[in-house]
């Protein structure tokens, strides 16, 4: 798309060109119509994305999968996701960074200097049909870009902003990171060994889970808004997604019971064995699980009437866990994957490469390898729904792309 | 959302929920929390399995594991948690008036959500292309582990297995280490719900605009990925998988998870930056080891990491990890007491922005539920009702949504299509 058109695109509201390339035509019997693809769901959408963190981040890039136009304001010096590595050759390069090439593909991106150009992004929000941020709410505030300001700017406007611990409550000034909201909302106690600390999982999953938040109250909000023609505010706290994500803990509530950390196999019918190159889950929590493990197996000890009922296989766990995985380090991840694939209680851990080689993403079309100017061809993943044929992210954008076209001559004011 | 009108979303709509374990009723719940009426079919052959499993964690069986499954499927604390404000429908699917009644339902409804493995639908005959011909507006959506298509499509998925298909296992662990790990939980469930939530609603959005609805297929092993999707950037920049963290951070130096005062008890603190890490020194009394001006910058944290922690934590356990987050956060350092479930129940933040509400239950008497997750703070809405006991509204969804007659409701359940109890089988032992 030219750079009138995106200019064109935000005064108009149709923006559906900007983020996705232009979809082809499927079969005519197909039973989903083009316009029926939710990749293109949000095609009338503006969003405006001012984030620091990763929730707000993975908001917005759900929101340009979903079609939206999706405008990333950074600082001048770069989003802080283009300073956090991993970098090619560990060489940092703000265009080059990972978290910065997955997160913010699809995006446009405006770099602004705040709060001194604050009245272009206020500009901006007049035209807008969402805004997504992470900023704290004084600074926010300090900037003219309340909620009270921007709903009597634009009423249709919605606004989200998620945060380690929301607007509200004795925490609300509390610092907090990825880590910080995976302890206090509860699911890092049970994660790891018995032995050793509580464990935080890979990646920023505190913030994931805020994110999908984030994302499908946005659209929620639009969804209202569109009926009323009026916007609302979201305050999401990460740490509340986390603590309501977590199983098991009306357990504790309501039964006294409380969860513990089991490592990697809580139980012979339900955990992780190794295998000759790698991992599997086994799990046979149910008789008939346990049947068709045994299928599976064919081993004759497994027979034995002390693994005759749940009960007496829980009360002879160990000699039972010793029996699998003797089996389980004579298997290899294909063979076991084969046996997985005809529906036996058996999950293969998949490494990264092995998934990005894998069959089941690429019948999916899960994998776009997007052309990015700075960092070359990389590995893209998504959209999480169904996507028309050719469909790709844009590649992440260079720091300040679309400046020269939104500022080159003065955003439309009001 | 709306809090000044109380207005909500998805007010008006039907959603009829066959949902199983936790990813679909998790799904039902939130869309409920949304506004909408929500249905939860169930078999008296094959009911929801978390209503008879799992009650209590193995090794701490209590009394309620004794009861027959006709009477703990009522009192499940993992259903009762996930399925609360829904009504309940039980009918057996099985058989073809069984699945009449369904469809019936399914003609009046907005949403149909199942998280079933992709050939149990077709085999009931209520597949996507059953479904439409009764209500061609439908948005209908399965959750599943791998997809509704692919060579992988028929494997078994439960939450954490679905954890080691999707690489975030393998790049788990502690720091330094060769064993990966799993998270101590069914992480795949709410994380696919939640595609799943925004999925229906981006449909809902495109039916208001077409008049069409869609199926709509999610896997949960796609979810897990994209949350790691960096890691897959990484592989093509660099051909390696990122070594394990564990609970360092790839930019901020220190961080970690450290020994507080007391038995299994832990503070996770996070420096970002310089400033922080002064804050932090000046807390613990500018200790020598701390001012050295190798220390000063990320850098030299990064390479003193090990050094740092050791020395942190000598400081850290001898404090309690709630007096430690309290005097770290007041000096501007992101810290957190690590919470095991008792406490999250009694955190002052989570009460004070609603998380828990007290409902009775017929049978179970007072529950501690969660309320609902986007209207938090000043504003959050009681829950209406706790999770229904199995066909407890059978007769209402028939009488009142579908408006069968009398006659028909009583030939129905005479003929034990529609069902107040669960037929348990050897197999659901």
């Amino acid at each position: 798309m030219t750079s009138t058109s995106f200019k064109a695109s935000l005064a108009s509201g149709t923006h559906h060109s900007i983020t996705c390339s232009t979809p082809t035509t499927r079969t005519p019997n197909s039973n989903v119509h083009q316009e029926q693809y939710l990749s293109l769901a949000l095609s009338d959408v503006l969003v405006l994305e001012l984030s620091r963190t990763w929730a707000a981040a993975f908001a917005g890039r759900l929101l340009a999968d979903a079609g939206a136009a999706v405008l990333l304001v950074e600082p001048p010096d770069g989003h802080p996701l283009r300073h956090e590595g991993p970098f090619p050759q560990d060489r940092p390069h703000p265009e080059a960074s990972a978290p910065h090439l997955f997160v913010n593909a699809g995006k446009r991106s405006l770099a602004l200097e705040l709060p001194a150009q604050a009245h272009r992004l206020l500009a901006l929000l007049r035209q807008a049909h969402a805004f997504v941020t992470d900023v704290p709410a004084e600074e926010l505030d300090s900037m003219g870009l309340s909620w009270q300001r921007l709903h009597q700017e634009n009423p249709r406007l919605v606004m989200t902003r998620v945060t380690p611990f929301g607007d509200t409550g004795p925490y609300r000034r509390y610092q907090g990171t990825n880590l910080v909201c995976l302890a206090l909302g509860g699911q890092m106690k049970i994660t790891g060994d018995p032995g050793l600390p509580p464990l935080s999982n890979a990646g920023a999953q505190a913030e994931y889970q805020g994110g999908l938040a984030a994302f499908a109250g946005t659209v929620a909000n639009l969804l209202l808004a569109e009926e009323t023609g009026e916007g609302d505010y979201l305050d999401l706290s990460i740490q509340d997604v986390v603590a309501n994500n977590l199983e098991g803990r009306s357990l504790t509530f309501n039964l006294g019971v409380m969860a513990q950390r089991s490592g990697l196999c809580p139980s012979a019918v339900y955990g992780v064995y190794p295998c000759a190159d790698g991992w599997v889950f086994v799990n046979a929590v149910s008789p008939s699980l346990w049947e068709r493990l045994k299928a599976a197996i064919g081993l004759p000890e497994l027979e034995d009437p002390r693994f005759g009922s749940q009960a007496s296989r829980l009360a002879h766990n160990d000699e039972l866990q010793a029996i699998i995985a003797s089996w389980t380090v004579s298997m290899s991840s294909d063979e076991l994957r084969r046996l997985m694939r005809q529906g036996y209680p058996l999950t293969v851990a998949e490494t990264v490469p092995s998934l990005l080689e894998g069959e089941q993403w690429r019948q999916r079309c899960y994998v776009h390898r997007v052309r990015h100017p700075a960092a070359g061809e990389v590995p893209v993943l998504g959209p999480l729904w169904e996507h028309p044929p050719g469909w790709s992210p844009a590649p992440a954008p260079l720091l300040g792309e679309a400046n020269r076209e939104l500022l080159g001559e003065p955003v439309q004011e009001g | 959302m709306d809090w000044r009108t109380g207005r909500l979303p998805l007010k008006g709509l039907l959603v009829v929920d066959w949902s199983v374990f936790w990813a679909g009723a998790y799904l039902g719940m939130m869309l409920h929390d949304l506004g909408a009426q929500v249905v939860k079919v169930e078999s008296p052959y094959n009911w929801d399995p978390m209503r008879t499993i799992l009650d209590v964690n193995p090794g701490a069986r209590g009394a309620q594991q004794a009861l027959p499954p006709e009477e703990r499927c009522n009192l499940n604390q993992h259903f009762n948690e996930w399925n609360r404000g829904k009504l309940s429908l039980a009918v057996a699917l099985e058989r073809e008036e069984g699945r009449r009644v369904l469809l019936d339902l399914l003609a009046r409804a907005d949403i149909f959500i199942e998280n079933h493995r992709p050939h149990v639908k077709e085999k009931l005959g209520i597949a996507y292309e059953d479904v439409r011909k009764v209500k061609p507006d439908i948005v209908y959506l399965s959750i599943s582990g791998f997809g509704q298509d692919g060579p992988e499509r028929d494997a078994l998925a439960l939450g954490s297995p679905v954890e080691l298909a999707s690489g975030l296992f393998s790049l788990n662990g502690y720091h330094g280490q060769a064993t990966p790990a799993k998270t101590g939980f069914s992480y795949a469930d709410p994380v696919s719900a939640l595609v799943a939530l925004g999925a229906i609603l981006l449909a809902l959005r495109q039916r208001r605009r077409t008049g069409k609805g869609r199926f709509i297929d999610i896997a949960m092993r796609d979810a897990l990925s994209f949350g790691i999707g960096s890691a897959f950037v990484d592989w093509a920049l660099n051909g390696r998988e990122r070594p394990r963290l564990g609970n360092r951070h790839p930019s901020y130096a220190p961080q970690g998870v450290y020994r507080a005062y007391g038995a299994d008890e832990w503070i996770a603190i996070s420096v970002r930056n310089d400033q922080e890490w002064q804050a932090l020194v000046r807390l613990m009394g500018n200790p020598d080891w701390a001012t050295d001006p190798e220390l000063a910058t990320v850098e030299g944290r990064r390479r003193h990491h090990d050094l740092i922690d050791q020395h942190l934590e000598r400081w850290t356990s001898q404090h309690c990890a709630r007096a430690l987050e309290a005097a770290l956060q007041e000096a501007g350092v992101p810290a957190g007491a690590v919470l095991d479930y008792r406490q999250l129940r009694f955190d002052p933040q989570l009460n004070a922005r609603g998380m828990t509400q007290e409902v009775q239950h017929p049978l179970f008497g007072t529950e501690v539920r969660t309320r609902s997750l986007w209207q938090r703070g000043p504003c959050s809405q009681p829950i209406e009702r706790p999770a229904p006991c199995f066909g407890q509204h059978n007769r209402y969804v028939l009488r009142e949504i579908l408006g069968y007659s009398e006659q028909d409701i009583q030939r129905l359940e005479e003929q034990g299509i529609i069902a107040s109890s669960i037929h348990p089988s050897p197999q659901h032992d």
